[in-house]
Order: structure tokens, then C-alpha cells, then sequence
């Protein structure tokens, strides 16, 4: 380590000192002249000219000289050399980030100790000059530490990792890498990638590209495969049972290696009671499902685990839901009177063709609704019926609660004009278009919730389904067209009122005037439009680790299972808190704004008032990506090869010559030494001038010389 | 004690006027009077002693003496001619030679000490004339400037001349002194009043001229308190006033050997000028006249004796 000048020229600003050893030489004795009556014995005294020549003030002139030589000293941009002291010195100080795998899978075997412990050697081998991130990684990558020197803050970032219950992504944590390196400026970058590189965090097109010059050294921890089973699926089929709903869990399990069939004992908990214990057998790379008994859904927000023994791999060794009673949608199908027998075959088949017991159906002919129909009911579907003037009343104040009217529109249908305000339009003719191939839709609101889901391609294809008649339907002003036809005419439209929704399908769900019944998307489109009338969000049993949930939002917590806000104590007036399964109290104040809830650990979270503990809070149930057990590695190298500029070699390329004057110029940067000395060259600046003042205020007090 | 430590000792006395005093009085002829009557005042003994016609010793008779001298009534009782001799000569020749060169214009401060000077010749002059001397004045630099010769009727042009005269020319003692001389022919008593800035050698050569001339020599040593203490602090330029010559100074580094020279000088001038009987005397600027006057009384009190 040495002392060492960026501008050393300026150096040459030291030869000022002499300014004032002249002044202080000269000036005075210029400006003040003493007559004395004879130099008789003045000029006798010995050594004259050396004495004449001595400085008065000396520490007036000390500081000036040391004032300037600061100044000159300063505008040098002195540092200290420390290059020699660089470990390994062929790249120079090095901006290192690490990259640790926080995945679940990293849990495997010793694979995490490993990590860290390569980690921790990463650090070790930091030079006095080196500065070191670290950044944990799965879905997303959280920067614990940030380009520090500091080895014991990193190794105490380091100890507060652990494995999570995320997916590997390598995408965000090489972008918070390169984030990192290109603010760096250090001369040469490094990113050190821990992890048991699955094949499935790196897509190749992540738009990752370290600066140039920087270095991937990728330490794979990964080990050998060892035998895993996992619960790949969790079906939750419901029933209505003399009015109770019955859920029967279906498991789906796959074994990963094994040489013979292994029994496997699968166990379901309910609220943390076991409820029953059924065993598998499972092939070695084989797969199996079981069917568990079905059990009574009684109580909301109830917690259920399906879990079979712990092994090497233990988070895919479980499934946690929550179920809650009520969630099933009531339809009742009204059949006009004068309907085919079979109107609503289609309809009604397709709303009862569901896994989970999502819909209930109700089907009753007759051309009026009374009160009791309305009841319990979600959603209303008029099938080709004739309305009268007080049914029409009765739906429109149903759709104002918050209940679905669908008007399917056939031979017969009609809706009065005295209710005309509420119906998205003015039913017309039949609109015969039998010749020929028939009319086809043309156009579909994919935005709309009913279409979303077939937005995308080989989602659904609705252009197959041919239309020969429908009716002619005049929209009224506040209707919404959600789908026409080939010609132009309306095929679908709403209009909401009050908090519900009225729609009209201005053909039949049967097969008699068109064949759309027939084709595949007939089924998810009509639970689209119950699911969409009936307001209900679909309710996720459970989320996967890594998701986030915003409780701001009535339908995100109605689609996170939430059955009554007052039944579960919250509102969004008050502060809220969740508990992660670890037991870590996440605050989630109240206020106008989103309230964010991360779900980055698999198990339940709590969420509840603060300080409020109702019997059956709001739970929300999180599991693992099943992709992270699978366990396809990635060939380190190619990742390294893709992300790497290259021909990159930090000790031979271009940038290292360059590197080396950008060290000195680095290191004075950070040391700064020239504010400490231009601040003290001001300093002392400032002092001589108080001190010369006082010296000045002195001599003008001794008396002057008087000549005749 | 040196005489420098003396006139710097008898600074007390609150009867003495200060000659910052003095110098706002215009009128050097009152100035005058007012030192010298203040002085006597003082006295507690006549100062005219000198004056008195007291009998000293009998001479026998020789031919060529004034008969009117013979002591009749000593020659009545032993029948012998004696001769009286009487102590003091009345009617001297009272003559002050005054140094105006440039150096004299020095002063650190109200008084200069050419003012310092004028003050003390008036008073001299003035003190003199009252005994009934011939009082003349003689003021030099390099050369004669003004000469007043002795004379009873002279005191108003030596005042005059006092009033009038002014510092200008380098100076030097031993041309003047030596036309001075020449020019006072007849035996006084003669007071050199000079700051003396030449080698003690030179100045007791020149002044020897006087009293190997048969003069009575008083010589008083005119200094500024800042030529006797160097009281300078700032490093300056040091000015010969008479050559122009300039010395840069450090005073503090200098003032000890400067102090050493100049007592050593003044020391030796007092040294030597006692083994040739010529009275001196250190005058401090900042001191009252009334020690010249000291000095001067006793020396006619000194001299009248020895007559």
C-alpha cells in the first residue's frame, strides 16, 4: 500500500510554498522603512545578512505553505495504492454477486448446505478491494446484501437464508445480477450461480445478458436423483346431499425412481385431525390415484391436508386446500310452457357435468317466475318462455340483488314492454337463415369474462357452431353486445342492473336451431355464463407458493375462498394480520390502497384482525409448484454460454488493460482523500487569516517613528 | 552606575518640567526663564557663587602686575608688596556648540532631539547670561552654519538663532570643531551639544581641539529613548538618516547586541572624556533639562574652584 496521485502534475503546485517564504521574505521589509538616526551600530552587528533574511512569523508562513501544499496536494487526487494488495490481482477488485438457488428443491439431500457453504467460500475469497451481493432466488430474487466489502455482513445475510417454497427462475436473479454489475464500477464483474440447475427455471429466452467482461461461474450442487413420490393432484369433487354438501378427495400420486412397488400410506387431515388413512401402491416411475371417503363440508374456511410420508423431497409430499360450504351456484332453468320437451337438455346436462358440484340445477316448465323460484337461486335461465309483466318485475328486482337472468330466446319468447328498461333490448322476429350453411359468429368480446378464457389459441373454437335462426333483438342503450353474428345481429348481449346482470342469447341452447350444443366449447361457455351471472368468482382451494394475494379486493378474497367477511372478523376499515405457517406476523394496514398479501410458504395463512381471534378465520392454503420436483437438470455451461458475452475473459480481454487505470481511478473515487484535504486546506485558509488579522491589529498598535 | 543608568534613574521628580511640556512654550526666551527659575527656585544655596568677589590667596608682588591689586593693608603690617588674587573671573565666555545635523531630527516622540537641544541651549544661554557671562552660539553639521559670537549684548540673536535653526545636512564633528576653534580665540567655557555618531576616537579628537585650546569643554550627549532602549519589534527597513543607506532589521534578533554597542559606546565617551577632564553627560530626550543644569552648576561650581 502506498500513497499514490491521479493527477500528479498537480504536484507541480507545491512550487507555490515559495510564494509565501518570498512574501514573507520580502513585502514586509518593502513596506515598512524605519529612519534611524545612524546605521553606526546597526551595521556592526555580526551575521547581518542572514539575520535580514529570517522570517518573522513563522507560523503565519507554516500555514500558508501548508495551506497551499495542501491545496496542491489535493488537486494531485492522492488515494492509497492498495492494487497490491488485491488477492489473486489478475482481475482487479471484483464486483461479485452470488446467486443462491432458494427453491425448494434445493432442500434435497445436503444440496442447501452445500450451497451456502460454496456461498460462504464465494465470500472468503473477496479481496480488500472486492465488493460482494448477495441474491436469493426462485420465482423472483430478493437482494439480501448489495454490494458490500463488509465479509461478516455477508456472511450474516448469508445465515439468514433458507430453503423456501419457491420455484426455480433463473431469469430474475441473473437480471438482478446484471442490474448489479452494470451500476458496478469496479473493473471486472463476477456472478457466482449456486444451485441445483433444473432444467425448468431457464427458458433461454430471459433477456439476461451480463455486461461484457463479467463472468458466470455456475457451482451445481445438485446430487443424485433420489426416490421421490409426490401428490401430483388433488381433486375435491362436491355433492349435495339432503342439502349438505359432501366433498370426496381424489389424490393422484407419481413415484420418481424405486426398484419394487412400494405401499404408501396417504393421509387426510381435516382442521389438523387425521381423517383418514388410505395406502397406494406405487410402481417404481409409476403413478396411482386414491379415492378418499367423502366427508361432510359443514364449517367455512375449513383447512384440509393430503400427505404422504415425509421423504428426501418433502414439500411435494403434501397438499393443503380449503373448502368452505355454499360455494356450489344454483340455476334454475325455467322451460316456457310451450317449449320443446327437451329445451334445456343440453343446458341442464352441461351445468351438471362437474368435477366439484359447481352448479345445482333446477329445471321447471311454466312462463312465470314467482317468488319461491327466485329463491336460493343464483342464477335464472328463461328458456324460450314467454314473460309476463310480473314475472319481468320480479327478475328485474332479482337482478338488482345481485341474481343472473339469462333469456334464452326461442319461438315463444318474449319479454313485456312495460319491462323493457331492464332487458339489454327489444325482442323481434325470428331471423331465418336455414338456406345454405347457416349464420356463424363472427364476433366475440374475448375481453369479456364469459370469453376470456377462450382468448387464446386452441382455447376453444366457436366459429364451428352454425346458426339457422335466431331473433331479431333491438338493444336498448345501456346494453352491452358481447358476441354477433356473421350478419351483424346480435348473438349476446347484457345489461347490468342494480348489482346483477341480464343477458340474452338471442338463439336456443338446444340443438334445434343451432348445433353449438354440439361442439366441444359448449360446455365451459355455458359455465362461463352461470359462473359469470351468477357474480361468483371461482373459488382456489389453494394457491401456489409464490403467487400474490391483494385482501384489498372483494373478489381476489372471494376467489381466495373468503365466505363472509364478518363471519371471518375482517373489514377494510381495520389493520389486518396474517400468519405465515412459519408463525411470522405479516401486518397488512388498512387504507385505500392494495393490500398485498405474498404467499412465498407453503402451508395455511392466517389471515385475521389484529388482535381479533375468530373461530374460523379467513384461511388461505398454499402449495408448491410440482414443477420443482421435477428433477431434469440444465447443462451449467449452456446457461453460462447464453448469458455470457462471448469471448469474455477477464484476465486476457480487451477491458483489462483499461481495467487496471480505472482500479486507480476507482480507488480514488472511494477513498475521496481530497475533500478531508481540501477541507483542511480551508481551514488552515481560514485560521491564517484570523491569525494574520490579529498579527495586523498588533503591529498598528506600536508607536510610529517622529522626524523632525 | 553608568551615566546612562543615572539620567535614566533620576527620570523622577515631579518638579522637573517634561520637555513635552516645554515644547509647546514658543517663546524660547520664556522657555528659557521658565527652566532656569524654576531650577533656582529649587536650590536651596545660591548658584551665583561664581560670581562673588572672595579673596582666594596673596602672590608676592612681581613686576609688570597692576599696582591697584597690591593688598595695602598687608603691606602696612609686614612691610611687603603681596599681590590679592579673588576666586571666580566675572564676564566668561560662555559659547554652545550645537550638532543640527539630520540625525538630531530624530525623535520617537513629541520631542525631537533638536528641539531637545534648542531647549537646553536657551536654558544654558539663558542661565549664563544671568551670571553675566558672554553668551554665543555656534551650530554646525558638516560645517559652521551659524556662528554667535560670545558677547553680553548676543542673548536675544542666540535665542533668535535657536528659534530659527533647522536640521538638514549629514554631520560630522571634526571639520566644524576645527573651524570653531580657529574662531573662538579667547578662553571660555564651551558646552558641545551633539548625538555623537562617529567613533569615540574621531569625536575625542575633535574635541580636544577645544580643550587643548584652553576652553573649558561640557559635553552634553543628546539621545531619543528609542536610540537608548531600541524599542523596535516589526522586521523593517532601517534608514540611515544622514547617508540614506538601508539595513533590513529583525529588532528583536538585534536589540541585544545593539543595546551592548551603543552602552559600550556611551560608556567609553564617558570614560574617556573624564581622563581628559571634560565634563560629559548622557541626556535622555525623555528626561527634564534640569540635569543638564545639574551637570552644568557643578561644573562652575567645580571650575571657580580650581581658579
Amino acid at each position: 500500500m502506498s500513497l499514490a496521485f491521479l493527477v500528479p502534475l498537480f504536484l507541480l503546485g507545491i512550487a507555490g510554498i515559495a510564494i509565501p517564504v518570498v512574501v514573507h521574505l520580502t513585502r514586509r521589509q518593502r513596506r515598512n522603512v524605519v529612519e534611524f538616526p545612524s546605521l553606526m551600530f546597526l551595521s556592526k552587528v555580526p551575521f547581518q545578512e542572514q539575520r535580514r533574511r529570517r522570517i518573522q512569523h513563522w507560523l503565519l508562513l507554516s500555514l500558508r505553505a501548508l495551506a497551499l501544499l495542501l491545496l496542491a496536494v489535493a488537486f494531485a487526487r492522492p488515494f492509497l495504492d492498495r492494487s497490491d494488495l488485491v488477492l489473486g490481482g489478475a482481475g482487479g477488485p471484483r464486483e461479485l454477486v452470488v446467486l443462491i438457488d432458494q427453491s425448494y428443491s434445493m432442500g434435497a439431500g445436503d444440496q442447501w448446505t452445500e450451497a451456502r457453504r460454496a456461498a460462504a467460500g464465494a465470500f472468503d475469497d473477496l479481496g480488500p478491494l472486492d465488493r460482494a451481493s448477495l441474491v436469493t432466488f426462485a420465482q423472483g430474487a430478493r437482494v439480501i446484501a448489495r454490494s458490500t466489502s463488509d465479509r461478516t455482513r455477508l456472511r450474516a445475510a448469508l445465515d439468514t437464508v433458507d430453503v423456501g417454497s419457491g420455484t426455480t427462475r433463473y431469469g430474475p436473479a441473473l437480471k438482478a445480477a446484471q442490474t448489479i454489475l452494470e451500476e458496478s464500477d469496479l473493473p471486472s464483474g463476477e456472478v457466482v450461480l449456486v444451485s441445483d440447475f433444473q432444467r425448468n427455471g431457464w427458458s433461454g429466452d430471459e433477456g439476461v445478458r451480463l455486461p461484457p467482461g463479467a463472468v458466470l461461474t455456475p457451482v451445481s450442487v445438485a446430487g443424485d436423483v433420489p426416490e421421490n413420490i409426490q401428490i401430483t393432484g388433488l381433486g375435491l369433487a362436491r355433492q349435495s346431499v339432503s342439502g349438505r354438501e359432501r366433498v370426496t378427495p381424489t389424490v393422484r400420486l407419481a413415484r420418481v425412481g424405486g426398484d419394487e412397488p412400494r405401499e404408501v400410506p396417504v393421509t387426510l387431515e381435516l382442521d389438523g385431525q387425521e381423517i383418514q388413512t388410505r395406502v397406494a401402491v406405487l410402481e417404481p416411475d409409476g403413478a396411482t390415484a386414491l379415492v378418499f371417503q367423502p366427508f361432510t363440508l359443514s364449517q367455512p374456511h375449513t383447512r384440509g391436508t393430503v400427505r404422504v410420508p415425509a421423504d428426501d423431497l418433502s414439500p411435494d409430499d403434501v397438499r393443503h386446500f380449503v373448502l368452505s360450504p355454499g360455494s356450489t351456484i344454483s340455476v334454475l332453468v325455467v322451460e316456457g310452457s310451450r317449449a320443446p320437451t327437451d329445451a334445456s337438455f343440453y343446458l341442464r346436462r352441461a351445468l351438471e357435468i362437474s368435477e366439484e358440484g359447481r352448479f345445482s340445477v333446477r329445471v321447471r316448465r311454466g312462463d312465470g317466475v314467482t317468488p319461491q323460484d327466485l329463491e336460493n337461486a343464483d342464477v335464472v335461465v328463461l328458456n324460450d318462455v314467454r314473460v309476463d309483466g310480473a314475472s319481468a318485475e320480479r327478475l328485474g328486482a332479482f337482478a338488482r340483488g345481485g341474481g343472473g337472468v339469462l333469456l334464452v330466446l326461442g319461438e315463444r319468447s318474449s319479454w313485456p314492454e312495460s319491462a323493457a328498461d331492464v332487458a339489454p333490448g327489444a325482442v323481434g322476429p325470428v331471423d331465418d337463415r336455414a338456406e345454405g350453411q347457416g349464420g356463424r359468429l363472427g364476433f366475440l368480446e374475448y375481453g369479456h369474462p364469459v370469453f376470456e378464457p377462450f382468448a387464446g389459441p386452441r382455447s376453444g373454437d366457436f366459429t364451428g357452431a352454425r346458426f339457422f335462426r335466431a331473433r331479431d333483438l333491438t338493444l336498448s342503450d345501456s346494453a352491452r353486445v358481447m358476441a354477433r353474428f356473421d350478419d351483424g345481429s346480435v348473438a349476446l348481449a347484457e345489461t347490468r342492473t342494480g348489482r346483477g346482470t341480464i343477458m340474452v342469447w338471442t338463439s336456443t341452447m338446444d340443438a334445434q336451431w343451432n348445433d353449438l350444443a354440439l361442439q366441444p366449447v359448449y360446455l365451459p361457455f355455458v359455465h362461463r355464463l352461470a359462473e359469470y351471472l351468477s357474480g361468483r368468482v371461482e373459488v382456489q382451494p389453494w394457491f401456489t407458493a409464490g403467487q400474490i394475494v391483494d385482501l384489498a379486493d372483494p373478489d381476489a378474497l372471494e376467489a381466495a375462498g373468503l365466505v363472509s367477511a364478518e363471519a371471518a372478523g375482517l373489514d377494510n376499515e381495520s389493520d389486518r394480520m396474517a400468519l405465515s405457517p412459519s408463525g411470522a406476523a405479516l401486518p397488512l394496514p388498512a387504507g385505500d390502497g392494495p393490500s398485498y398479501l405474498p404467499l412465498e410458504e407453503q402451508g395455511f395463512y392466517t389471515v385475521r384482525l389484529a388482535g381479533s381471534d375468530p373461530d374460523r378465520p379467513f384461511v388461505i392454503a398454499v402449495n408448491v409448484d410440482l414443477s420443482e420436483s421435477t428433477r431434469t437438470g440444465i447443462d451449467p455451461e449452456e446457461l453460462v454460454a447464453q448469458i455470457t458475452a462471448p469471448g469474455t475473459d477477464p484476465t486476457t480481454g480487451p477491458d483489462f488493460a483499461e481495467g487496471s487505470d480505472l482500479r486507480r481511478e476507482d480507488q480514488e473515487r472511494r477513498q475521496s482523500l481530497w475533500r478531508l484535504i481540501l477541507a483542511a486546506a480551508f481551514a488552515l485558509l481560514v485560521l491564517e487569516t484570523v491569525l494574520s488579522n490579529w498579527v495586523s491589529r498588533r503591529r498598528s498598535g506600536t508607536p510610529g517613528m517622529v522626524t523632525g | 552606575m553608568t551615566s546612562y543608568a543615572r539620567a535614566r534613574s533620576s527620570s523622577a521628580g515631579a518638579q522637573f518640567l517634561d520637555p513635552a511640556v516645554l515644547a509647546r512654550i514658543d517663546n524660547l526666551e520664556l522657555l528659557a526663564r521658565t527652566v532656569v527659575d524654576g531650577f533656582l527656585t529649587g536650590l536651596h544655596r545660591s548658584p551665583y557663587l561664581g560670581f562673588s568677589l572672595d579673596f582666594a590667596e596673596h602672590r608676592p608682588y612681581m613686576p609688570g602686575d597692576d599696582v591697584r591689586r597690591i593688598d595695602w593693608r598687608l603691606f602696612a603690617r609686614t612691610d611687603r608688596h603681596y599681590i590679592k588674587l579673588f576666586e571666580a573671573e566675572t564676564n566668561a565666555n560662555f559659547a554652545i556648540l550645537l550638532d543640527i545635523s539630520r540625525s538630531m531630527s530624530f525623535g520617537s516622540h513629541s520631542v525631537v532631539k533638536l528641539d531637545y537641544a534648542r531647549y537646553l541651549s536657551a536654558a544654558l544661554a539663558f542661565f549664563s547670561n544671568r551670571q553675566r557671562d558672554r553668551v554665543g552660539l555656534i551650530t554646525f553639521d558638516q560645517k559652521v552654519v551659524d556662528f554667535v559670537p560670545p558677547s553680553m549684548k548676543h542673548m536675544d540673536t542666540v535665542l533668535h538663532v535657536l528659534d530659527q535653526l533647522s536640521a538638514g545636512r549629514p554631520g560630522s564633528l571634526h571639520q566644524p570643531l576645527l573651524q570653531i576653534t580657529e574662531r573662538l580665540t579667547r578662553k571660555g567655557v564651551v558646552v558641545l551639544i551633539s548625538d555623537f555618531y562617529e567613533e569615540p576616537d574621531q569625536i575625542l579628537e575633535s574635541v580636544g581641539l577645544l580643550s587643548a585650546r584652553g576652553h573649558d569643554v561640557i559635553v552634553f550627549h543628546v539621545l531619543d529613548p528609542a536610540e537608548l532602549e531600541f524599542p523596535f519589534e516589526d522586521a523593517s527597513g532601517f534608514q540611515d538618516m544622514e547617508s540614506g543607506e538601508q539595513v533590513p532589521v529583525i529588532p528583536e534578533r538585534l536589540r541585544g547586541e545593539y543595546l551592548a554597542l551603543i552602552r559600550g559606546h556611551v560608556s567609553e565617551l564617558e570614560q574617556r572624556f573624564s581622563a581628559r577632564r571634560i565634563d560629559y553627560k548622557l541626556l535622555d530626550t525623555s528626561q527634564p533639562l534640569d540635569l543638564a543644569l545639574f551637570q552644568y552648576l557643578s561644573f562652575r561650581e567645580r571650575m571657580t574652584r580650581v581658579r
